[in-house]
Protein backbone atom coordinates (compact mmCIF):
# COMPACT_ATOMS: atom_id res chain seq x y z
CA UNK A 1 0.00 0.00 0.00
CA UNK A 2 1.91 3.23 -1.06
CA UNK A 3 0.85 6.07 1.39
CA UNK A 4 -1.32 8.73 0.09
CA UNK A 5 1.45 11.64 1.01
CA UNK A 6 5.53 10.80 0.55
CA UNK A 7 7.63 13.46 -0.48
CA UNK A 8 10.43 12.80 -3.16
CA UNK A 9 13.50 11.91 -0.69
CA UNK A 10 11.17 9.44 1.15
CA UNK A 11 9.77 7.85 -2.37
CA UNK A 12 13.24 7.61 -3.69
CA UNK A 13 14.73 6.11 -0.68
CA UNK A 14 11.69 3.28 -1.05
CA UNK A 15 12.42 2.97 -5.07
CA UNK A 16 16.54 3.07 -4.85
CA UNK A 17 15.77 -0.21 -2.15
CA UNK A 18 13.07 -1.59 -4.38
CA UNK A 19 10.60 -1.23 -1.40
CA UNK A 20 8.27 0.57 -3.59
CA UNK A 21 7.70 0.32 -7.27
CA UNK A 22 7.45 3.07 -9.87
CA UNK A 23 4.60 1.54 -11.43
CA UNK A 24 2.54 1.38 -7.97
CA UNK A 25 3.47 4.60 -7.21
CA UNK A 26 2.61 6.27 -10.38
CA UNK A 27 -0.46 4.27 -10.36
CA UNK A 28 -1.78 5.00 -6.92
CA UNK A 29 -1.04 9.02 -7.71
CA UNK A 30 -3.83 8.88 -10.60
CA UNK A 31 -5.97 6.91 -8.27
CA UNK A 32 -5.67 10.06 -6.45
CA UNK A 33 -5.99 12.34 -9.17
CA UNK A 34 -9.22 10.23 -10.34
CA UNK A 35 -10.81 10.67 -7.17
CA UNK A 36 -9.52 14.34 -5.71
CA UNK A 37 -8.77 16.24 -8.79
CA UNK A 38 -12.43 16.74 -9.98
CA UNK A 39 -12.68 19.38 -6.65
CA UNK A 40 -9.07 20.77 -7.48
CA UNK A 41 -9.08 20.91 -11.26
CA UNK A 42 -5.12 21.12 -10.59
CA UNK A 43 -4.76 19.30 -13.79
CA UNK A 44 -5.65 20.38 -17.57
CA UNK A 45 -4.38 16.82 -19.35
CA UNK A 46 -3.50 13.59 -17.36
CA UNK A 47 -0.72 11.68 -19.27
CA UNK A 48 -1.68 7.92 -17.55
CA UNK A 49 -0.83 6.01 -20.80
CA UNK A 50 2.59 7.67 -20.44
CA UNK A 51 3.15 8.02 -17.05
CA UNK A 52 2.44 4.47 -16.58
CA UNK A 53 4.68 3.93 -19.24
CA UNK A 54 7.32 5.56 -17.91
CA UNK A 55 7.07 4.23 -14.79
CA UNK A 56 7.66 0.97 -16.04
CA UNK A 57 10.46 1.60 -17.97
CA UNK A 58 11.93 2.61 -14.71
CA UNK A 59 11.22 -0.36 -12.61
CA UNK A 60 12.80 -2.19 -15.33
CA UNK A 61 15.91 -0.20 -15.48
CA UNK A 62 16.24 -0.07 -11.54
CA UNK A 63 15.72 -4.01 -11.84
CA UNK A 64 18.58 -4.41 -14.01
CA UNK A 65 20.96 -2.02 -11.59
CA UNK A 66 20.68 1.13 -13.59
CA UNK A 67 19.31 3.68 -10.89
CA UNK A 68 19.66 6.94 -12.27
CA UNK A 69 19.21 8.84 -9.06
CA UNK A 70 16.64 10.38 -6.49
CA UNK A 71 13.87 11.41 -9.47
CA UNK A 72 14.26 7.72 -11.10
CA UNK A 73 10.21 6.83 -11.41
CA UNK A 74 9.00 9.31 -9.46
CA UNK A 75 5.56 11.40 -10.25
CA UNK A 76 6.39 14.85 -11.61
CA UNK A 77 3.72 17.25 -12.83
CA UNK A 78 4.49 20.42 -15.48
CA UNK A 79 2.79 23.51 -15.96
CA UNK A 80 1.33 23.91 -18.59
CA UNK A 81 4.06 26.67 -20.46
CA UNK A 82 6.44 24.26 -20.34
CA UNK A 83 6.75 22.55 -24.01
CA UNK A 84 6.07 18.79 -23.90
CA UNK A 85 6.64 16.93 -27.74
CA UNK A 86 3.37 15.90 -29.52
CA UNK A 87 1.76 16.90 -26.04
CA UNK A 88 -0.61 20.28 -26.53
CA UNK A 89 0.93 23.17 -24.17
CA UNK A 90 -2.00 25.76 -24.15
CA UNK A 91 -0.60 28.24 -21.63
CA UNK A 92 -4.33 27.68 -20.51
CA UNK A 93 -5.59 29.87 -23.05
CA UNK A 94 -7.91 29.48 -25.55
CA UNK A 95 -5.69 31.48 -27.94
CA UNK A 96 -3.09 28.37 -27.86
CA UNK A 97 -5.19 25.41 -27.39
CA UNK A 98 -4.45 23.66 -30.52
CA UNK A 99 -1.16 24.06 -30.00
CA UNK A 100 1.08 20.69 -29.78
CA UNK A 101 4.89 21.29 -29.67
CA UNK A 102 7.41 19.05 -31.59
CA UNK A 103 10.10 19.29 -28.75
CA UNK A 104 10.18 18.97 -24.95
CA UNK A 105 11.26 22.08 -22.88
CA UNK A 106 15.25 21.70 -22.06
CA UNK A 107 14.53 21.36 -18.50
CA UNK A 108 11.58 18.54 -19.23
CA UNK A 109 14.37 16.75 -21.47
CA UNK A 110 16.81 16.98 -17.83
CA UNK A 111 13.51 15.66 -16.08
CA UNK A 112 12.76 12.87 -18.11
CA UNK A 113 16.59 12.03 -18.34
CA UNK A 114 16.33 11.79 -14.51
CA UNK A 115 13.58 9.60 -15.10
CA UNK A 116 11.07 11.03 -14.10
CA UNK A 117 7.70 10.22 -14.31
CA UNK A 118 5.90 13.10 -15.94
CA UNK A 119 1.96 12.98 -14.72
CA UNK A 120 0.40 15.74 -16.98
CA UNK A 121 0.05 19.30 -17.91
CA UNK A 122 -0.88 21.62 -15.03
CA UNK A 123 -3.32 24.26 -14.41
CA UNK A 124 -1.57 28.11 -14.79
CA UNK A 125 -2.90 31.27 -14.87
CA UNK A 126 -3.34 32.25 -18.42
CA UNK A 127 -0.09 32.85 -19.57
CA UNK A 128 1.37 32.66 -16.49
CA UNK A 129 -0.15 35.93 -15.78
CA UNK A 130 -4.18 36.36 -15.83
CA UNK A 131 -5.85 34.97 -12.96
CA UNK A 132 -8.22 33.33 -11.62
CA UNK A 133 -10.14 33.35 -14.74
CA UNK A 134 -13.41 31.62 -15.14
CA UNK A 135 -13.83 32.41 -18.61
CA UNK A 136 -10.88 30.28 -19.78
CA UNK A 137 -11.08 26.46 -21.72
CA UNK A 138 -10.44 25.19 -17.91
CA UNK A 139 -11.11 26.11 -14.64
CA UNK A 140 -8.51 27.49 -12.37
CA UNK A 141 -7.14 25.32 -9.85
CA UNK A 142 -8.62 25.74 -6.14
CA UNK A 143 -6.85 25.46 -3.13
CA UNK A 144 -6.54 21.85 -1.35
CA UNK A 145 -6.68 23.56 1.72
CA UNK A 146 -10.32 25.07 1.23
CA UNK A 147 -11.49 24.74 -2.40
CA UNK A 148 -13.22 27.81 -1.49
CA UNK A 149 -9.89 29.74 -1.63
CA UNK A 150 -6.91 30.71 -4.55
CA UNK A 151 -4.15 29.13 -4.80
CA UNK A 152 -2.51 32.44 -5.63
CA UNK A 153 -0.55 31.89 -9.42
CA UNK A 154 0.82 31.64 -11.97
CA UNK A 155 1.60 28.02 -11.05
CA UNK A 156 -1.76 27.46 -9.40
CA UNK A 157 -2.18 23.36 -10.72
CA UNK A 158 0.89 23.13 -9.19
CA UNK A 159 0.52 24.68 -5.79
CA UNK A 160 -2.88 22.66 -6.13
CA UNK A 161 -1.01 19.56 -6.84
CA UNK A 162 1.62 19.20 -4.76
CA UNK A 163 0.33 19.26 -0.79
CA UNK A 164 -2.52 17.35 -2.16
CA UNK A 165 -0.22 14.58 -3.48
CA UNK A 166 -1.48 14.18 -6.96
CA UNK A 167 2.08 14.41 -7.52
CA UNK A 168 5.11 14.60 -5.56
CA UNK A 169 6.76 17.97 -7.37
CA UNK A 170 6.07 19.94 -10.01
CA UNK A 171 7.37 22.75 -12.16
CA UNK A 172 6.78 26.36 -12.05
CA UNK A 173 7.96 29.54 -13.89
CA UNK A 174 8.15 33.22 -11.73
CA UNK A 175 8.19 36.31 -13.38
CA UNK A 176 6.88 38.26 -10.32
CA UNK A 177 5.98 35.59 -7.72
CA UNK A 178 4.13 33.27 -9.75
CA UNK A 179 6.51 30.38 -8.11
CA UNK A 180 6.83 31.69 -4.87
CA UNK A 181 2.73 32.97 -4.64
CA UNK A 182 1.17 29.73 -5.15
CA UNK A 183 3.87 28.09 -2.89
CA UNK A 184 2.63 30.51 0.09
CA UNK A 185 -0.69 30.34 -0.52
CA UNK A 186 -0.77 26.41 -0.52
CA UNK A 187 1.89 25.65 2.12
CA UNK A 188 4.82 24.45 -0.02
CA UNK A 189 8.30 25.01 -0.59
CA UNK A 190 8.85 26.63 -4.02
CA UNK A 191 12.12 28.05 -5.64
CA UNK A 192 12.68 30.90 -8.01
CA UNK A 193 16.36 30.03 -8.49
CA UNK A 194 18.89 32.49 -9.86
CA UNK A 195 18.00 33.97 -12.76
CA UNK A 196 19.25 31.70 -15.77
CA UNK A 197 20.12 29.20 -13.93
CA UNK A 198 17.68 27.13 -15.43
CA UNK A 199 16.89 26.97 -19.09
CA UNK A 200 14.24 29.07 -20.17
CA UNK A 201 13.81 26.96 -23.86
CA UNK A 202 10.81 26.08 -24.89
CA UNK A 203 8.69 27.52 -21.64
CA UNK A 204 6.29 29.61 -23.10
CA UNK A 205 8.01 33.07 -22.35
CA UNK A 206 5.77 35.83 -19.85
CA UNK A 207 8.79 38.23 -19.51
CA UNK A 208 12.03 37.12 -21.41
CA UNK A 209 14.18 39.26 -18.74
CA UNK A 210 12.60 38.53 -15.82
CA UNK A 211 11.20 34.77 -16.73
CA UNK A 212 12.66 32.03 -13.89
CA UNK A 213 11.70 28.37 -14.33
CA UNK A 214 11.77 26.53 -11.06
CA UNK A 215 10.77 24.20 -8.44
CA UNK A 216 8.02 23.57 -6.85
CA UNK A 217 7.45 20.69 -3.97
CA UNK A 218 6.73 19.50 -0.54
CA UNK A 219 10.07 20.75 0.96
CA UNK A 220 13.57 22.49 0.43
CA UNK A 221 15.15 18.96 -0.25
CA UNK A 222 12.86 17.98 -2.81
CA UNK A 223 13.38 21.44 -4.70
CA UNK A 224 17.18 21.02 -4.44
CA UNK A 225 16.42 17.35 -5.78
CA UNK A 226 14.69 19.06 -8.67
CA UNK A 227 17.37 21.72 -9.14
CA UNK A 228 19.97 19.67 -9.16
CA UNK A 229 18.55 17.93 -12.56
CA UNK A 230 17.33 21.17 -14.18
CA UNK A 231 20.09 23.70 -13.31
CA UNK A 232 22.90 24.28 -16.53
CA UNK A 233 24.04 26.00 -19.00
CA UNK A 234 22.34 25.99 -21.94
CA UNK A 235 23.97 27.59 -25.19
CA UNK A 236 20.84 28.12 -27.01
CA UNK A 237 18.64 29.93 -24.17
CA UNK A 238 20.59 33.76 -24.31
CA UNK A 239 20.08 34.35 -20.79
CA UNK A 240 21.61 31.01 -19.85
CA UNK A 241 24.22 31.03 -16.96
CA UNK A 242 27.52 29.53 -17.63
CA UNK A 243 28.13 28.85 -13.93
CA UNK A 244 29.35 25.87 -11.90
CA UNK A 245 26.28 23.88 -10.85
CA UNK A 246 27.25 22.98 -7.39
CA UNK A 247 25.62 19.76 -5.38
CA UNK A 248 22.64 21.25 -3.70
CA UNK A 249 21.46 18.33 -1.67
CA UNK A 250 24.90 17.92 0.00
CA UNK A 251 24.81 22.01 0.79
CA UNK A 252 21.37 21.43 3.01
CA UNK A 253 23.26 20.20 6.35
CA UNK A 254 21.65 21.78 9.23
CA UNK A 255 24.45 23.83 10.02
CA UNK A 256 23.47 27.68 10.35
CA UNK A 257 25.42 28.96 12.65
CA UNK A 258 27.44 32.02 11.53
CA UNK A 259 24.50 32.65 9.19
CA UNK A 260 23.85 36.23 8.64
CA UNK A 261 20.17 37.27 7.80
CA UNK A 262 18.62 40.77 7.00
CA UNK A 263 14.96 40.59 7.71
CA UNK A 264 13.64 43.82 5.77
CA UNK A 265 10.40 43.87 7.90
CA UNK A 266 9.36 47.72 6.62
CA UNK A 267 8.36 45.56 3.37
CA UNK A 268 5.34 43.75 5.21
CA UNK A 269 4.96 46.27 7.94
CA UNK A 270 4.66 49.31 6.65
CA UNK A 271 5.15 49.44 2.75
CA UNK A 272 2.33 46.28 1.91
CA UNK A 273 1.22 45.65 5.56
CA UNK A 274 0.34 41.69 5.88
CA UNK A 275 -2.16 40.65 8.51
CA UNK A 276 -1.39 40.04 12.08
CA UNK A 277 -1.04 36.22 11.67
CA UNK A 278 1.44 36.24 8.97
CA UNK A 279 3.22 39.26 10.32
CA UNK A 280 3.70 37.13 13.64
CA UNK A 281 4.57 33.61 12.14
CA UNK A 282 7.33 35.42 10.03
CA UNK A 283 8.81 37.27 13.49
CA UNK A 284 8.38 33.68 14.69
CA UNK A 285 10.27 32.52 11.98
CA UNK A 286 13.04 34.71 12.26
CA UNK A 287 13.16 34.04 15.98
CA UNK A 288 13.61 30.41 15.11
CA UNK A 289 16.52 31.32 12.85
CA UNK A 290 18.50 33.19 15.87
CA UNK A 291 17.92 30.22 18.02
CA UNK A 292 19.69 28.08 15.19
CA UNK A 293 22.32 30.09 15.47
CA UNK A 294 21.96 32.58 12.63
CA UNK A 295 22.02 36.06 13.83
CA UNK A 296 19.00 38.62 12.43
CA UNK A 297 19.38 42.06 11.89
CA UNK A 298 16.47 43.91 10.68
CA UNK A 299 17.60 46.19 7.18
CA UNK A 300 15.95 48.94 5.44
CA UNK A 301 15.89 49.08 1.79
CA UNK A 302 14.07 51.79 -0.40
CA UNK A 303 10.55 51.28 0.29
CA UNK A 304 8.47 48.65 -1.89
CA UNK A 305 6.86 50.33 -4.16
CA UNK A 306 10.09 51.57 -5.49
CA UNK A 307 11.27 47.67 -6.50
CA UNK A 308 7.80 46.57 -7.59
CA UNK A 309 6.90 49.46 -10.20
CA UNK A 310 9.90 48.82 -12.13
CA UNK A 311 9.57 45.15 -12.10
CA UNK A 312 5.70 45.39 -13.08
CA UNK A 313 6.59 47.78 -15.79
CA UNK A 314 9.02 45.53 -17.34
CA UNK A 315 7.07 42.10 -16.97
CA UNK A 316 3.81 43.73 -18.25
CA UNK A 317 5.47 45.73 -21.35
CA UNK A 318 7.35 42.54 -22.24
CA UNK A 319 4.04 40.31 -22.10
CA UNK A 320 2.56 42.98 -23.85
CA UNK A 321 5.48 42.81 -26.75
CA UNK A 322 4.52 38.84 -27.22
CA UNK A 323 0.88 38.78 -27.36
CA UNK A 324 0.67 42.17 -29.17
CA UNK A 325 -0.39 39.99 -32.75
CA UNK A 326 -3.18 37.77 -31.01
CA UNK A 327 -4.08 41.42 -28.64
CA UNK A 328 -4.84 43.14 -31.55
CA UNK A 329 -6.79 40.85 -33.95
CA UNK A 330 -7.85 37.93 -31.37
CA UNK A 331 -8.35 40.34 -28.74
CA UNK A 332 -11.94 38.44 -26.65
CA UNK A 333 -10.21 35.12 -27.24
CA UNK A 334 -8.25 35.70 -23.97
CA UNK A 335 -9.62 35.71 -20.77
CA UNK A 336 -10.78 39.15 -19.30
CA UNK A 337 -8.18 39.05 -16.89
CA UNK A 338 -5.46 38.78 -19.22
CA UNK A 339 -6.50 40.79 -21.86
CA UNK A 340 -7.59 44.06 -19.58
CA UNK A 341 -4.39 43.76 -17.99
CA UNK A 342 -2.84 43.92 -21.49
CA UNK A 343 -4.68 46.52 -22.61
CA UNK A 344 -3.56 49.09 -19.42
CA UNK A 345 0.51 47.99 -20.50
CA UNK A 346 -0.47 49.09 -24.30
CA UNK A 347 -0.75 52.59 -22.15
CA UNK A 348 3.24 52.32 -21.07
CA UNK A 349 5.37 54.39 -23.36
CA UNK A 350 8.57 53.11 -24.83
CA UNK A 351 10.50 55.86 -22.72
CA UNK A 352 8.45 54.51 -19.46
CA UNK A 353 10.12 50.64 -20.28
CA UNK A 354 13.50 52.54 -20.77
CA UNK A 355 13.19 54.17 -17.09
CA UNK A 356 11.92 51.43 -15.55
CA UNK A 357 15.02 49.30 -16.45
CA UNK A 358 17.34 51.68 -15.48
CA UNK A 359 15.72 51.96 -12.13
CA UNK A 360 16.30 48.20 -11.77
CA UNK A 361 19.75 48.88 -12.57
CA UNK A 362 19.58 50.87 -10.01
CA UNK A 363 18.20 48.23 -7.96
CA UNK A 364 20.34 45.41 -8.58
CA UNK A 365 23.04 48.08 -6.99
CA UNK A 366 20.86 48.45 -4.02
CA UNK A 367 20.40 44.72 -2.79
CA UNK A 368 24.09 43.60 -3.40
CA UNK A 369 25.37 46.83 -1.33
CA UNK A 370 22.72 45.77 1.42
CA UNK A 371 24.33 42.10 1.02
CA UNK A 372 27.54 42.72 1.02
CA UNK A 373 27.73 41.57 4.98
CA UNK A 374 24.49 39.48 4.71
CA UNK A 375 24.48 36.04 3.72
CA UNK A 376 20.44 36.46 3.18
CA UNK A 377 17.57 38.12 3.46
CA UNK A 378 14.14 37.40 4.42
CA UNK A 379 10.61 39.00 4.45
CA UNK A 380 6.90 38.05 3.71
CA UNK A 381 6.26 36.09 1.01
CA UNK A 382 2.33 36.94 0.64
CA UNK A 383 0.16 39.63 2.64
CA UNK A 384 -2.37 36.95 4.15
CA UNK A 385 -3.66 33.28 3.93
CA UNK A 386 -5.35 32.41 0.57
CA UNK A 387 -8.01 34.54 0.37
CA UNK A 388 -11.62 33.31 -1.32
CA UNK A 389 -11.72 33.40 -4.78
CA UNK A 390 -14.27 36.35 -4.76
CA UNK A 391 -11.95 38.64 -2.88
CA UNK A 392 -9.57 38.61 -5.39
CA UNK A 393 -9.66 41.90 -7.76
CA UNK A 394 -8.93 42.01 -11.53
CA UNK A 395 -6.08 44.34 -11.23
CA UNK A 396 -5.08 42.79 -7.64
CA UNK A 397 -1.18 42.92 -8.98
CA UNK A 398 -1.61 46.69 -9.74
CA UNK A 399 -2.88 47.64 -6.64
CA UNK A 400 -0.34 46.91 -3.85
CA UNK A 401 3.08 46.51 -4.28
CA UNK A 402 4.46 43.11 -4.83
CA UNK A 403 6.11 41.31 -2.18
CA UNK A 404 7.84 39.11 -4.13
CA UNK A 405 8.91 40.88 -7.74
CA UNK A 406 12.11 42.75 -6.22
CA UNK A 407 13.96 39.73 -6.57
CA UNK A 408 12.79 38.95 -10.23
CA UNK A 409 13.95 42.44 -10.89
CA UNK A 410 17.63 41.66 -9.11
CA UNK A 411 17.26 38.00 -10.50
CA UNK A 412 18.47 36.66 -6.84
CA UNK A 413 16.98 33.21 -5.83
CA UNK A 414 14.33 33.09 -3.40
CA UNK A 415 11.53 30.66 -1.91
CA UNK A 416 8.84 31.09 0.00
CA UNK A 417 8.89 28.79 3.25
CA UNK A 418 5.84 27.50 5.11
CA UNK A 419 5.88 28.74 8.67
CA UNK A 420 2.78 27.49 10.23
CA UNK A 421 -0.77 28.01 9.74
CA UNK A 422 -3.87 29.97 10.59
CA UNK A 423 -6.31 28.86 13.43
CA UNK A 424 -9.00 27.83 10.63
CA UNK A 425 -6.03 25.92 9.11
CA UNK A 426 -4.85 27.85 6.39
CA UNK A 427 -0.95 27.62 5.59
CA UNK A 428 1.26 30.55 6.53
CA UNK A 429 4.98 31.84 4.93
CA UNK A 430 7.81 33.77 4.84
CA UNK A 431 10.51 34.18 1.55
CA UNK A 432 13.75 33.80 2.03
CA UNK A 433 16.10 35.41 -0.37
CA UNK A 434 19.74 34.71 -1.17
CA UNK A 435 23.07 36.10 -3.14
CA UNK A 436 22.90 35.39 -7.24
CA UNK A 437 24.31 32.11 -7.25
CA UNK A 438 23.88 31.27 -4.18
CA UNK A 439 20.83 29.32 -4.13
CA UNK A 440 22.54 26.60 -2.15
CA UNK A 441 22.59 28.89 0.90
CA UNK A 442 19.03 29.73 0.27
CA UNK A 443 17.78 25.74 0.13
CA UNK A 444 20.16 25.14 3.47
CA UNK A 445 18.55 27.92 5.59
CA UNK A 446 14.80 26.67 4.07
CA UNK A 447 15.66 22.66 4.71
CA UNK A 448 16.71 23.84 8.36
CA UNK A 449 13.68 25.72 8.82
CA UNK A 450 11.64 22.84 7.77
CA UNK A 451 13.58 20.17 10.03
CA UNK A 452 13.50 22.17 13.60
CA UNK A 453 9.63 23.28 12.99
CA UNK A 454 6.56 21.13 13.10
CA UNK A 455 4.58 22.63 9.80
CA UNK A 456 5.66 19.77 7.32
CA UNK A 457 4.03 17.10 9.21
CA UNK A 458 0.70 18.25 8.69
CA UNK A 459 -1.45 17.88 5.18
CA UNK A 460 -4.62 19.25 3.96
CA UNK A 461 -7.43 16.74 4.28
CA UNK A 462 -9.64 16.45 1.23
CA UNK B 1 -6.66 59.66 -18.47
CA UNK B 2 -10.34 60.76 -19.78
CA UNK B 3 -12.44 58.03 -20.99
CA UNK B 4 -12.29 60.19 -24.49
CA UNK B 5 -7.92 59.62 -24.00
CA UNK B 6 -8.71 55.75 -22.94
CA UNK B 7 -10.75 55.31 -26.56
CA UNK B 8 -8.67 56.97 -28.64
CA UNK B 9 -5.21 55.36 -26.96
CA UNK B 10 -7.19 51.95 -27.68
CA UNK B 11 -7.99 52.87 -31.21
CA UNK B 12 -4.21 53.81 -32.01
CA UNK B 13 -2.94 50.52 -30.37
CA UNK B 14 -5.72 48.14 -32.48
CA UNK B 15 -7.43 46.95 -29.60
CA UNK B 16 -10.62 46.47 -29.75
CA UNK B 17 -11.62 46.94 -26.21
CA UNK B 18 -15.32 46.00 -25.28
CA UNK B 19 -17.53 48.50 -23.99
CA UNK B 20 -18.02 46.72 -21.00
CA UNK B 21 -14.54 46.40 -19.77
CA UNK B 22 -13.41 49.99 -20.56
CA UNK B 23 -14.76 51.70 -17.60
CA UNK B 24 -12.71 49.13 -15.35
CA UNK B 25 -9.69 49.31 -17.19
CA UNK B 26 -10.32 53.33 -16.75
CA UNK B 27 -10.38 52.84 -12.90
CA UNK B 28 -7.01 51.30 -12.94
CA UNK B 29 -5.22 53.82 -14.99
CA UNK B 30 -4.41 55.39 -11.71
CA UNK B 31 -2.07 52.72 -11.01
CA UNK B 32 -0.09 52.27 -13.84
CA UNK B 33 0.72 56.30 -14.06
CA UNK B 34 2.02 56.16 -10.69
CA UNK B 35 3.90 53.50 -10.86
CA UNK B 36 5.25 55.11 -14.65
CA UNK B 37 5.74 58.33 -12.02
CA UNK B 38 7.79 56.09 -9.78
CA UNK B 39 10.49 55.41 -12.34
CA UNK B 40 11.01 58.37 -13.37
CA UNK B 41 13.63 59.71 -10.83
CA UNK B 42 16.15 62.29 -11.70
CA UNK B 43 19.70 60.25 -12.99
CA UNK B 44 22.74 61.28 -14.44
CA UNK B 45 22.11 61.18 -18.35
CA UNK B 46 24.58 58.19 -18.24
CA UNK B 47 22.36 55.99 -15.92
CA UNK B 48 22.60 52.32 -17.88
CA UNK B 49 19.74 50.28 -18.39
CA UNK B 50 19.76 46.96 -16.73
CA UNK B 51 19.22 44.73 -19.80
CA UNK B 52 19.84 41.77 -18.01
CA UNK B 53 21.17 41.07 -14.62
CA UNK B 54 25.00 41.26 -13.71
CA UNK B 55 26.63 37.78 -13.09
CA UNK B 56 29.54 37.61 -11.22
CA UNK B 57 33.25 35.95 -12.70
CA UNK B 58 33.27 32.60 -11.92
Amino acid sequence: MVPDFLTIAEAAKLIEKREMSPVELTQSRLDRIAKLDGKLHSFIRVLADDALASARAAENEIAAGRYKGPLHGIPLGLKDIYETKGIPTTGHSKVMQDHVPTADAVSVTKLRDAGSVIMGKLATHEFAFGGPSFDLPWPPARNPWDTARFTSGSSSGTGAAVPAGLVLGGTGSDTGGSIRGPAALCGIAGLKPTYGLISRRGILPLAFSLDHAGPMAWTAEDCAIMLQATAGHDPADPASANHPIPDYRAALTGDLKGLRIGLIRHFYTTDNEVNAATRDAIDAAAKKYEEMGASVREITVSPLAEWAAPGIMIMMAEAYAIHEANLRTRFTDFGEIFRDRMALAGLWTAADYVHATRCRRELIDELDRAMQDLDLVMTASAVSEAPKFEDVSKFAILERPSLTMPFNVTGSPAMSVCCGFTETGLPLSFQIVGKRFHDATVLRAADAYERATPWRSRRPSL
Amino acid sequence: MTRQELDAAFARLGLKVPEAERDGILGAVKYIEEMAALVKKPRAVGAEPAHTVAFPEK
